[in-house]
């Protein structure tokens, strides 16, 4: 009988390894369409940024600059008094984030720390289902509904029931399920083993959920009520349809008289302007708030991110 | 100690653990803090359900006297005559392009993003840039739209008497504005499969693409889903974008000759419809509820279906 | 593999539904029974484009929407942006009608002289202003001194309704009663000022008709600037949407407004208040605006550009429709006031000899 050589176990290379030419070549392919469609965001932010500005830039250099700090915001008669808008915007999120931040925190805590689980699965899909009603809907409810009853309680005395609060408190119901949701979520996440450790010292429930979870998922609660900000700031059909959506109003910061968004700015610019692309100015201050705004929201983007990610609590 | 009387062996251990912790004082503020917890939960969900009672309520009559005429008639001058046929027509094409132009360049680069991307400055420079794009106010991408896909781009989008107002611009517009929503809910989704399930099909000699397609993107598929059609849901009751890039708001009776007829023609959608004529005169009140009722509907439906679907794929690891 | 399998069935099916569905809705856009495709004879492959004036939108609406049935494959939009705009789209070449709830102003006929852009103007209806104020107010009849007083350019700061009692006084003795008899002094009440803002027609025919005279004597005697002339007060809650306007009026007794007439008469809450334009206090119906007796009547036009009248074949006779005595009457139908046979007949006569 013949022998077979004890042969070395044949080596392999990395080329029997790569595979076939083709399978690599499918490789390479896929990647780069994924490659593509990653970089089409930075695609789509340049476009944002290079289409506002262009017009925005034509605004501000052929705008007197004195007309910017004028009494109000009435870019029919040239007058584009920033701080009336930014004032407006700021003003309407804040009681947005009031309204929102107590119910919206509110209902997170009891969902995630006292709700059995059989209400918890039936309240927080619906809560899911809520943040999705559209804005303009919201809107309508508000001028039909909620102008005339909250509005009074909210501002008494106040006669005219369109104003800064009713946008404020439209916006802030608006909000209200998504941070519930978000911070519900963060909360819920929070692991057991936490809290358990502060029962085992005896602590109550109520010094549980507002000394133990509330600061380990501060980062998420603070993701949630930024989030909230961010919408609040960018809502524009509540404002435009509630809050009287006005051709322009005084500089105010008293959340009891009219006064106007960036976003209500922009929507009654686009929806009936004299003379859309003519010789006003009217056309470009449109793309200048809009730039204005894109900053505004990047700038509470940025900030955010920095922020939650330096109070994150990892366990 | 209590243990020992006979009233005492009624309570559990538990029972004994806490009174003596408590020290037999009812703890007001404890019950205090939870009812307006309770308060709080029932509050928001009350105003959200006073907000639907009023819709249903005003919108369901009208529904009911009009039936499916409501649902097919197109917009008219009359509010007994117009209906939302043609918003529901447009608000689907619209969806349709988010499905086909979102969809794979959202989840697409979710998967580079989560997949294949090393940690450089390129990769954290997307991510910083689709997370502040999620953040966008609607209405600047109705400005892109319009700057882009009606102004500059209108003589190819649009053609002759549509101006550049034409459904194309609506729907790359409605793409966009997903699109950074539909990257970050893939990216949560694929993130959550364990490293495990990769490392098997390594483990075997799988390329990359191999990898993802046969063991991750299965596996993240509920995830992913549910994102998606979350953010269909989202596109659906956009109304600012639309109007910036000239959703018909009025009128309108137009015929398409072909396909690319019907892109480059003018369209309308439902939201866009509730605002138009909740500023239109009272008489015309009872459509606006009864097209909010037909938002309300399909917006929950679509809701429930990614609900469902996500109880139905979930895995638990 | 079943998660495999079942998350791309799903995906399937979801796609197969959304095809079907819109392949259903492509064979019927319009949602008339049109056939896709069958367009009017020699039509040159568009729609026509109306846009302007959001009071007019309705009437233009009514009639191409009767037009279209009687003419099955007539293709049409009709937008309500504001009368401005639609001007400035209509001078551009972009629109084949525009719809105006005032006439064409100087600036306007200017750019569309510019840009070669030749129309002809139709009075196709009329549309009263009502003024409006909540139903606690006791006053019935203001004055267009009284209107200029209140809500004009020389009335910013007012809070109150006394405050205007001097500048009422002094318009009194420089106008005596041209402009109708004073009401002052008014009632102790705060001045809650809700209207139509800069952008649309309605602020333009109030302000022109109402303040125009008067601002322009106010100006050459020096009382206000030229840019004021026909200005209203900056300092109102201004909306394009006449629900928030009504719906403000009827929340405070002080409150004080207009709004069209059509909407006036639907609106519960407030009530329209006489106006007095030098003839006496008249109440606002369809009869006193129709005669002409009220004094806040506008007029609301439609301009077709001739340009497009030879290049679509299908607007001549959309146009002939909307003139006729039939097109006329849908006015009413919407809620304005037709026009009698005399006018309609002038607004035939204007077409024709086009």
């Amino acid at each position: 009988m013949t022998a077979v050589p004890a042969q070395p176990p044949p080596r392999l290379s990395v080329a029997d390894l790569r595979g076939s030419a083709g399978r690599r070549r499918r490789e390479l392919a896929v990647r780069s369409f994924f490659l593509a469609a990653a970089s089409i965001s930075i695609l789509i932010s340049f476009l944002i940024i290079a289409s506002l500005a262009g017009e925005a830039f034509n605004f501000i250099t052929q705008v007197d600059l004195a007309l910017l700090f004028e009494r109000g915001w009435f870019p029919r008669r040239d007058l584009y008094s920033i701080q009336t808008i930014v004032g407006g915007t700021l003003v309407v999120a804040g009681i947005g984030m009031l309204v929102a931040t107590p119910l919206g925190l509110g209902a997170a805590i009891y969902l995630s720390e006292y709700a059995s689980p059989r209400v918890r699965r039936t309240v927080k899909p619906i809560l899911e289902i809520l943040a999705g009603i559209p804005s303009v809907v919201l809107g309508y409810f508000a001028l039909q509904v909620l102008s005339p009853t909250l509005v009074d309680a909210a501002c008494p005395g106040a006669t005219n029931p369109s104003n800064i609060a009713a946008a404020g408190i439209g916006v802030g119901i608006l909000i209200t399920p998504l941070v519930a949701s978000v911070a519900e979520d963060a909360m819920y996440a929070v692991p057991r083993s936490l809290r358990e450790a502060a029962y085992g010292l005896g602590a109550r429930k109520r010094t549980t959920s507002l000394r133990i979870v509330l600061p380990a998922a501060i980062s998420g609660i603070v993701a949630a009520l930024i989030l909230g900000l961010s919408r609040g700031i960018g809502e524009t059909m509540v404002v435009s349809i509630a809050a009287g959506a006005t051709g322009g109003s005084l500089f105010t910061l008293n959340p009891c008289e009219p006064g106007q968004t960036m976003t209500a700015a922009m929507t009654a610019l686009a929806t009936g302007s004299d003379q859309v692309r003519g010789a006003s100015l009217a056309f470009p201050s449109l793309f200048f708030v809009g730039l204005l705004l894109f900053v505004f929201t990047l700038t509470l983007n940025l900030f955010a991110d920095r922020f939650v990610r330096r109070v994150r609590i990892s366990y | 100690m209590a243990v020992s009387t006979p009233r005492a062996q009624a309570l559990s251990g538990a029972e004994v653990v806490r009174r003596s912790l408590e020290g037999g004082r009812t703890d007001w503020r404890s019950i205090g803090f939870e009812s307006l917890l309770v308060g709080l939960l029932v509050l928001t969900l009350g105003i959200l359900a006073w907000l639907l009672v009023v819709v249903f309520v005003n919108g369901i009559p009208v529904l009911a006297e009009r039936g499916t005429d409501f649902l097919t008639s197109p917009l008219a001058a009359r509010p007994a005559e117009a209906g939302v046929g043609q918003a529901i027509t447009g608000s689907l094409w619209l969806m349709a392009f988010v499905v086909v132009l979102s969809f794979p360049l959202g989840i697409g680069a979710a998967v580079y993003l989560e997949e294949y991307a090393r940690d450089t400055w390129f990769t954290r420079l997307i991510n910083t840039v689709v997370r502040n794009l999620a953040g966008v106010p609607s209405i600047v991408y109705g400005l892109l739209g319009l700057a882009v896909f009606v102004v500059a781009l209108g003589d190819i989008l649009g053609p002759g008497s549509t101006s550049g107002r034409s459904l194309l611009a609506g729907g790359l517009t409605m793409a966009i504005l997903v699109l950074p929503i539909v990257i970050i809910t893939s990216g949560e989704a694929l993130r959550a499969v364990p490293g495990s399930i990769r490392e098997a099909a390594f483990g075997v000699g799988a390329t990359r693409w191999e990898v993802v397609r046969s063991h991750v993107l299965p596996y993240a598929a509920p995830g992913i889903f549910t994102g998606t059609i979350l953010s269909m849901a989202r596109a659906f009751g956009e109304t600012a974008p639309l109007i910036l890039v000239g959703a018909v708001i009025g009128g309108f009776n137009v015929e398409y000759d072909s396909f690319i007829g019907i892109l480059q023609g003018r369209y309308t959608a439902l939201p866009t419809t509730v605002y138009d004529w909740a500023r239109k005169p009272p008489s015309f009140s009872g459509n606006v509820y009864a097209a909010i009722v037909v938002l309300i509907v399909v917006l929950l439906l679509v809701n429930a279906l990614a609900i469902y679907l996500r109880n139905r794929f979930e895995r638990r690891w | 593999m079943t998660v495999n399998q079942n998350w791309s069935r799903s995906l399937l099916g979801i796609g197969v539904v959304l095809t079907l569905v819109l392949a259903a809705c492509q064979s019927n856009p319009s949602g008339s029974g049109a056939d896709p495709g069958a367009s009017g004879g020699g039509d040159s492959g568009g729609e026509i484009f109306v846009s302007g004036s959001s009071t007019v939108e309705p009437i233009s609406n009514a009639v191409a929407e009767a037009y279209a049935a009687d003419n099955p494959g007539f293709q049409y939009v009709v937008e309500g942006p504001g009368t401005g705009d639609g001007f400035a789209l209509f001078c551009n070449g972009e629109t084949d009608i525009a719809d105006a709830s005032r006439a064409i102003g100087d600036e306007e006929v200017a750019t569309c002289g510019d840009n070669g852009v030749e129309y002809v103007e139709l009075l196709v209806a009329y549309d009263g202003l009502s003024v409006i104020t909540s139903e606690e107010n006791e006053l019935s009849c203001l004055s267009f001194l009284d209107l200029y007083a209140l809500l004009g350019p020389e009335s910013e700061g007012f809070t109150n309704w006394t405050d205007a009692n001097d500048l009422a006084a002094e318009l009194e003795a420089e106008f005596g009663d041209e402009f109708g008899a004073m009401n002052a002094p008014y009632p102790d009440a705060s001045l809650d000022v809700t209207a139509p803002g800069e952008e649309s027609g309605t602020y333009d025919s109030f302000v022109e008709i109402v303040f125009g005279d008067i601002s322009e004597a106010r100006a050459e005697s020096g009382a206000i600037t030229e840019d004021q002339v026909e200005t209203s007060r900056i300092d109102y809650q201004a909306s394009p949407n006449d629900n928030v306007i009504v719906e403000n009026i009827a929340g405070s007794p002080g409150s004080l407004g207009w709004v069209g007439l059509a909407f006036a008469s639907e609106a519960e809450g407030v009530k329209s208040l006489d106006v007095d334009g030098g003839g006496g206090c008249v109440a606002a119906s369809d009869e006193t605006v129709a005669d002409e007796s009220y004094p806040i009547s506008r007029p609301l036009f439609i301009y077709p550009s001739l340009a497009a009248v030879d290049e679509d074949l299908e607007l001549a006779p959309f146009v002939d429709f909307y003139v006729s005595a039939e097109g006329l009457a849908l006015a009413g139908e919407v809620g304005y006031v037709v026009l009698t046979e005399e006018q309609g007949g002038a607004t035939r006569a204007a077409w024709e000899g086009r």
